[in-house]
């Protein structure tokens, strides 16, 4: 038995190569992406293994991002580094955003990190940074900068660098003493930018006074451990510090630093490895299924040759195991190779450490499960059915009649059922924050149910579309083949119902979103030029730009008023719930000009100290209403606030407003954004220009006009877009091969009839058109399907979004939807070109005769 | 299409199909099988054909390369004043959808189509309209009038035969290529579809070339050309079926040397 089913495995060479390509193709997309997450997830944590090189322990604050972080004075330093084991000690005294500003044009630096260290004038004790010329700075208006900062910003040994100083908030000069490296002759990490100031200078300006360290770094003495040196250093460790072994402090550091990119990085290539992943399954399911369909009448016959069930289905699974491993096992190898190749392309121009592949055994794990429990499971399906069959029925040479959808619609109506109730009741009931889980939840039942239903709605959809394009026999031909299995139908298309319902989903959330935005900014704002501050970090008034910049800004003609928006984030918390979305500080008079502002409670005027307004969805949360008193943490120091009014939110204003005597609170004094008004009839365009040479020196600081507000608002929106359309993409590019699977598998078994229709008269054209017409009607059903749901979930979402005012319309992306269309339709001809091939090259004799 | 049939009138004009000299060898050297070895023959209109003959003499051989649907190794192939020879892919589709029907043993229906769309199924391909009254006739001739919408999975054998007959008819092509149509039928079934065969070329004149390996189904045809080894061996005009028998014994003494 055994060996007739190992030979049955060569003889079908054509239909296993299929069988295995499915495989290969799901599990080599799935390596691929998870290969490549954590190859790129290696590089980081490389990067700060590189910095920790000669590092055992490093002591930092336990909390960075506070308003007052912990220092360390010069006695604890002395203590801690008096720790028996110790052997050196390298003190730091560093900020982030010291950006120095190109010689050449007077332009801030664009690095990703612009880092400011304090040195003393020696050598790094930890060998790290290297002189290469010139010395360390010893005075004031001294400074250091690392080969690659002096690339970027065009200076030499000897000239003038302006950098940015952060928490003093100015530019300043400085002559360039020295030129340094790393060890390794590095002139560059990770691309960053660094100047080196003298130590002193550095602790007063970016720690208020001199004897200041922000941590430090300890090197151990031979024979003591990271761990051991770390047990140590803790037990005289100061209050607010924490100890981190070399190793632990690369990941915390990788994690954060590497972080924001590396993590949406990361989100994608996940979101890419799961629709992979589920696509494959539907894809190899589908190719297994059929093929094991197709052998209905061999195993009937071994079974009236006295086979007993449980030979013709172990015979079934032993093929399907050897397919499973082989494919399996090719697509892991093609999998890692295309993840080493677009890692190549990824980091080519990037400075960070190469670090070999890394295969993690979850990868392992995973495509082995995709690839052979998924073709096991694919396979015995209809090996149960076919082995089940009596013997004799299914040698007769009748079709059988398609099985049953009713067990299957009905479960698939419930689920769609139930998931249209939760999506009207979280769309539309005003739930809160609880709407979108419960619109999650039903999304997700909607979905399979949907699924659940293709098959049911295959036969109709197919026809109706049908009816458009299957225009003359040929193409009547090919709809009726599109709609005689809606089952093999419906599981051919599932890879693309599930990438165009999430497609469909976030295009009409995203354009709901635009629209909702340009409606409100053309509508009633005063506003014609937007100052927006770089977000790198919780905004909490220590980046931006210095609000006095505006009055340069009111000087300008045609300017009619300017304000400052400032923003904290950090660590606010109004009637003892924290806010994630922080406070703002402004003339709340002079914004009531600018935007719409509707007093739903109080009024809405320039606010004294201690006094507030906020949008009636934040009132209603913090049950607060106009003439309350409540406790106000911002910057650590709690206030009793008084609410002076309740506004109606807009997709552009919500929130907590406080007014100017607040800033003093804040943990920093600059303003986060600013808007400006003009006179009637004024041009914004060059009032841009003007307002962009006043704000030349901070870096990072976005001036524009009204336009490009609203794209900047939209553009992470559209980011996530084209994130979801490169997934989209991959689901197409597996759905196309999944439907050329199905198309060249009927082929095979349609050979008989093919040669029938060339016989009674059928052109080899007449046979090309009919298979393009079942590939392209397969294809638009199943966009078809996907975006009805996308489009419609996409409604619910943004019907939610509304009852919170993030959106005020619900705006369908027809322009989108039609390329989506479009797209398919040529995914559907390109998905046929080569079944089509090959039908026309049937002789017809040969397929006449065919058993 | 730049190949009209039409425009290529053969010799003999009269005959529906026509074979000159007809070789046809499969394969080369140890593996070489000569199926057909100068066969001459001529159909005529209006007239049913069957060719008999023991297993492996050709038949079926014969009948495709004078159908177009297998190319000749040596000889002159013609259909109607049509020659076949040189006609290309599209040429053979064109002449396939105007001047020829076919009937084969099994798998004749596309199952996607019902009965009915079964039988237009060559005019709708050649996008020609179908006669009303001629499609009745038909349907009437094969008697399958209440079984029009149902799809071939829902008829029997016989039924299914009668369809593939009536589509082969309805078309009106100049000649009917029938390989054992009969070969999967009981003999009452068989002897109905027979009867239909006849009645159309007695009645409707319509050409009929059928291979059989049963005396009784040979009966119904005005000519039989009992061919051996890939030769015409013999031949005989309205036969009975003990005529028919008789001969096929003479010839298998012939063959094989020995009476079976
Ligand atoms: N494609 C082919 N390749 C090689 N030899 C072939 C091929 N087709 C037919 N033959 C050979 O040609 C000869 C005639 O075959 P043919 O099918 O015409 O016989 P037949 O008279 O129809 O027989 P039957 O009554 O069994 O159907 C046989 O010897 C057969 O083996
Ligand atoms: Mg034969």
């Amino acid at each position: 038995m055994i060996k007739a089913s190992l030979r049955g495995l060569l003889q079908r060479k054509l239909r296993l190569s299929l069988a295995v390509f499915a495989i290969v193709l799901s599990v080599a997309f799935l390596a691929g992406s998870m290969v490549l997450s954590d190859t790129l997830s290696a590089r980081f944590t490389a990067l700060f293994t590189t910095v920790n090189q000669n590092v055992a322990v490093v002591v930092q604050p336990k909390d960075p991002q506070a308003v007052e972080p912990a220092r360390l004075t010069e006695a604890q330093l002395r203590t801690l580094s008096e720790v028996d084991g110790v052997r050196v000690v390298s003190p730091d005294v560093s900020v982030q955003g010291a950006t120095p500003f190109r010689a050449t044009d007077g332009e801030p630096v664009s690095a990703d990190a612009a880092l400011g260290f304090g040195v003393d004038g020696n050598d790094d004790p930890l060998g790290l940074v290297e002189l290469r010329e010139g010395r360390w700075p010893t005075a004031e208006n001294e400074v250091a900068i690392t080969a690659h900062t002096a690339e970027l910003a065009k200076v030499k040994r000897g000239e003038q660098l302006k950098v940015y100083l952060p928490v003093l908030n100015e530019p300043r000069s400085f002559t360039v003493v020295g030129v340094a490296g790393y060890s390794g002759g590095r002139d560059s990490l990770a691309g960053e930018v660094v100047v080196m100031f003298q130590q002193a200078f550095a602790q007063r300006t970016f720690y208020g006074e001199t004897g200041r360290f922000g941590g430090a770094s300890f090197a151990a003495e031979p024979g003591v451990s990271d761990i051991e040196l770390k047990q140590r250093i803790e037990q005289r460790l100061p209050a607010g510090f924490k100890a981190l072994t070399a190793e632990e402090s690369s990941e915390d550091r990788a994690a954060l630093s590497g972080g924001v990119i590396i993590d949406v990085f990361k989100y994608i290539l996940v979101g890419f490895a799961v629709v992979a992943g589920i696509v494959g399954i539907f894809l190899i399911f589908n190719t297994f299924n059929i093929i094991v369909a197709q052998r209905t009448r061999e195993l009937a016959l071994l079974r009236a040759l006295g086979a007993g069930w449980g030979q013709v289905a172990g015979s079934v699974l032993l093929e399907a195991l050897v397919v499973g491993v082989v494919g399996a096992t090719l697509g892991l190898a093609a999998g890692v190779g295309v993840a080493a190749a677009a890692e190549q392309y990824l980091m080519g121009e990037v400075p960070l450490p190469p670090v070999d592949l890394v295969v993690a055994p979850l990868t392992v794990l995973l495509s082995y499960l995709l690839g052979v429990v998924v073709t096991l499971v694919a396979a015995f399906v209809p090996a149960v059915r076919a082995s089940s069959v009596p013997p004799v029925a299914a040698m007769r040479d009748v079709v059988r009649p398609d099985k049953s959808l009713k067990a299957l619609s009905i479960v698939g109506a419930v689920f769609a059922l139930l998931g249209i109730g939760l999506v009207a009741l979280g769309a539309f009931a005003d739930l809160g924050g609880t709407a979108f889980l419960i619109l999650l939840f039903g999304a997700l039942l909607l979905f399979v149910g949907t699924l659940l239903l293709s098959p049911l709605l295959a036969r109709p959809i197919v026809r109706g579309l049908g009816a458009l394009i299957g225009r003359g026999s040929a193409g009547d031909l090919g709809v009726r083949n599109a709609a005689r299995n809606p089952r093999r139908t419906a599981v051919t298309a599932a890879a693309i119902i599930i990438g165009v319902t999430v497609i469909g989903m976030t295009a009409t959330v995203v354009q709901s979103f635009k629209t909702s935005l340009e409606d409100i900014m053309g509508e009633n704002i005063g506003v014609e030029v937007m100052i927006q501050a770089a977000v790198t970090a919780a905004p909490d008034g220590r980046q931006g730009f210095n609000p006095k910049a505006l009055d340069q800004v009111r000087a300008i003609p045609g300017v009619k008023e300017a304000a400052a928006w400032h923003f904290d984030a950090l660590g606010v918390s109004v009637a003892g719930q924290p806010q994630a979305f922080g406070v703002f500080a402004t003339d709340v008079g002079q914004a009531a000009r600018m935007f719409p502002f509707d007093a739903t409670g109080g009024e809405i005027r320039t606010l004294a100290a201690q006094e507030l307004v906020l949008d009636g969805n934040t009132a209603e949360t913090l049950k607060l209403k106009a003439g309350d008193r409540t406790p106000v943490v911002i910057g650590g120091v709690t206030r009793d606030y008084t609410v002076v009014g309740v506004y109606q939110a807009t997709p552009i204003i919500q929130g907590i407003l406080v007014g100017e005597p607040a800033i003093a609170d804040f943990p920093g004094p600059l303003a986060f954004q600013g808007f400006v008004s003009l006179n009637d009839g004024v041009d914004a365009a060059p009032v841009v220009e003007k307002i962009e040479t006043i704000m030349k020196d901070y870096p990072g600081v976005q001036v524009g006009d009204r336009q490009s507000y609203v794209d900047q608002a939209t553009a992470s929106y559209d980011f996530l877009l084209i994130a979801v359309q490169i997934l989209l993409l991959v689901a197409l590019v597996i759905a196309l091969l999944g439907i050329l699977n199905t198309l060249v598998l009927s082929i095979v078994e349609r050979t008989r009839e093919l040669g029938l229709v060339r016989a009674v008269g059928l052109s080899r054209g007449g046979l090309v058109w009919m298979i393009t017409v079942e590939s392209v009607l397969i294809t638009v059903f199943g966009v078809f399907l996907g975006l009805a749901l996308g489009v419609g979930l996409g409604a619910a979402f943004t019907k939610a979004l509304m009852t919170l005012e993030f959106a005020s319309v619900i705006a369908i992306p027809w322009l989108e939807l039609a390329q989506y269309l479009l797209a398919a339709v040529v995914a559907g001809v390109l998905a046929a070109v080569i079944p089509a091939r090959m039908a026309a090259r049937l002789n017809v004799l040969d397929a006449i005769s065919y058993e | 299409m730049t190949s009209p049939v039409t425009e290529r009138p053969a010799a003999g004009a009269g005959a529906a199909a026509r074979a000159t000299d007809l070789w046809k060898v499969y394969g080369s050297g140890e593996a070489q099988v000569i199926a057909l070895r100068g066969v001459n023959v001529e159909l005529e209109r209006g007239r049913f054909t069957a060719i008999m003959g023991p297993s492996g003499s050709g038949k079926s051989t014969l009948m495709h390369c004078m159908a177009g649907l297998d190319s000749a190794t040596r000889g002159q192939l013609a259909i109607g004043d049509t020659a076949l020879n040189g006609l290309g892919d599209a040429g053979l589709t064109r002449l396939r959808r105007e001047k020829v029907g076919f009937i084969f043993q099994q798998f004749n229906l596309l199952p996607t189509l019902t009965a009915e769309e079964n039988i237009l199924l060559p005019l709708a391909i050649a996008g020609r309209k179908p006669d009303p009254g001629w499609f009745r006739t038909v349907v009437d001739t094969v008697g399958l009038g209440d079984r029009l919408g149902h799809r071939p999975n829902q008829l029997s054998g016989g039924q299914q035969q009668r369809v593939a007959c009536a589509r082969a008819l309805v078309a009106r092509p100049e000649v009917i290529f029938a390989d054992e149509p009969t070969g999967n039928l009981d003999s009452r079934s068989g002897a109905e579809i027979l009867g239909f065969l006849r009645r159309s070329v007695t009645e409707h004149g319509q050409t009929i070339v059928m291979v059989t390996h049963d005396a009784n189904a040979a009966s119904y045809a005005g000519r039989v050309i009992f061919l051996a080894d890939g030769q015409i061996v013999d031949e005989l005009t309205e036969p009975t079926a003990d005529a028919v028998l008789d001969r096929i014994k003479r010839l298998d003494v012939v063959s094989t040397g020995a009476p079976e």
